[in-house]
């Protein structure tokens, strides 16, 4: 479960947004309508000037980025030295968390992630599918995708295969998306707007 | 006429002529074989030696605290990083002296670990230290504030600290930032005169039992405290200056190709 509600001013763009989701939460809205600001808060890399997050029932609103739980993926990225076994593990490997056997080919293989190489040298969206698979494979509570499964050739199924495996260990998992349709690939919709969330679904 | 490209050349032009005069009395005209002598190149063997050393201080030492900068927006930081480079280069000399002076309770503390600056590798070192790293950390700086954070934020959202975060994210992509960094310092730290002069006049340990530094010796031949007189100064110049520029023109290439 997310919980945010959160009151942030950044420049001339003030983000007033409250949501609540268990599983999967699509966040939809044009370009400026608050999302990534609203992602990066609950991620904590921006502080709130009010509200809280909470991510799993626990309130981590003053808790720093790496001991939220929350890992954030954006189109950037990637790790690039690494190479595609090695970044997959990487996260895990920080967490101290070990894969169960057979999890990481299972994730590769569901993914499409039948390459190999530095992934520094693929292509945006091969190194997007690696990153969504580290996040995935690392265990946090929760995943905010941000743009992310964009440019991915076989969005709609990447997004359900994606959403079934977090469903599978129980990561929740919020993603952004332009168009209110990707709401029925989730199971909560929130549309954005000016800073301000409103839930519809 | 590209009238900006004429006046940034006439400009670069006023920097360089003292330098390409040197030159060319050091290596034609005024040649003094005193100027080229084992004593001389001694003196550049343990100027290099000691930058190298102070370069590879710097950079254990100061990456640190540049990633810190570039990430942490700590301003104060970041202007105290610039008083070593801003006081005259001798204070920092007189400052170390009396750091490790017997008369001091800090001096008699680092006495008695065996910490002695005057006339001893260390003490060249640290004075190198001090004033190369402030422009390693200024260089480095803006080197990590080019990067994308994404990586980074990735890393620090799957549990790993900034430091961590530094160490197996950060670094092992900035082979082109920290050499072009290295470099760059390297050759601030073998230009330095002020603070050595009065630290590490000449060095009291093997191998270079002795020895001065390269602008120390410089001095020397001038103010005739050594025998060559002026021609040797120039001559000697001469040779330091071909050893530190391409030093420093690989420094700047190599930022220009990391798009610094």
């Amino acid at each position: 479960m997310i919980e945010a509600k959160v009151g942030a001013r950044l420049g001339e763009f003030q983000l007033r947004a409250e949501i609540k989701g268990d599983g999967t939460t699509c966040l939809a809205g044009k370009n400026g309508a608050g999302k990534t600001t609203l992602m990066r808060a609950i991620a904590g890399f921006l502080s709130v000037d009010e509200g809280y997050v909470r991510v799993g029932g626990t309130d981590v609103t003053n808790q720093p980025v790496e001991k939220r739980g929350v890992v954030l993926v954006t189109p950037a990225t990637h790790i690039p030295h690494l190479g595609v076994d090695s970044h997959i593990v990487w996260g895990a490997r920080i967490r101290g968390v070990k894969p169960p056997g057979g999890y990481v080919s299972k994730v590769k293989s569901d993914l499409g992630i039948d390459y190999a190489g530095t992934v520094g040298n693929l292509s945006r969206g091969m190194r997007q599918r690696v990153a969504l698979a580290t996040a995935l494979i690392s265990s946090p509570k929760a995943i905010l995708v941000d743009e992310a499964f964009l440019g991915l050739n076989d969005r709609e199924s990447f997004i359900s295969t994606y959403r079934t495996l977090t469903k599978g260990v129980g990561i929740d998992l919020v993603f952004s998306s332009q168009d209110e349709e990707d709401g029925n690939l989730a199971d909560n919709l929130f549309v954005m707007n000016d800073g301000v969330a409103t839930p519809k679904r | 006429m590209n009238w900006l490209r004429l006046i940034s050349l006439a400009s670069l032009l006023l920097l360089l002529v003292p330098i390409f005069v040197l030159l060319y009395y050091g290596l034609g005209p005024l040649r003094d074989a005193a100027g080229y002598s084992v004593v001389v190149f001694r003196s550049i063997g343990l100027t290099l030696f000691s930058s190298a050393l102070a370069v590879a201080v710097d950079l254990v030492l100061f990456t640190p605290l540049a990633y810190y900068l570039a990430r942490g927006r700590d301003r104060i930081t970041e202007s105290l990083v610039d008083i070593p480079i801003s006081v005259p280069h001798p204070i920092i000399g007189v400052a170390l002296l009396i750091l490790d002076s017997p008369v001091t309770p800090t001096g008699k503390f680092l006495l008695a670990l065996h910490i002695n600056f005057y006339n001893t590798i260390l003490g060249l070192v640290t004075a190198l230290v001090i004033m190369s790293a402030p422009i390693y950390v200024k260089s480095m700086q803006p080197y990590f504030e080019s990067k994308d954070s994404s990586p980074e934020e990735f890393a620090m959202g799957m549990g790993a600290s900034r430091l961590k975060t530094l160490y197996s994210v950060v670094l092992p992509s900035s082979f082109d930032g920290l050499s072009s960094a290295s470099l760059i310092s390297m050759s601030r730290a073998l230009s330095e005169f002020g603070s050595i002069s009065i630290i590490a006049y000449y060095v009291l340990q093997y191998p270079f039992y002795g020895v001065s530094p390269a602008s120390v010796t410089i001095y020397e031949f001038f103010s005739g405290n050594m025998a060559g007189g002026l021609n040797a100064a120039v001559t000697a110049s001469a040779a330091m200056i071909l050893v530190a520029i391409p030093i420093t023109l690989a420094g700047h290439l190599l930022r220009r190709r990391s798009g610094n």
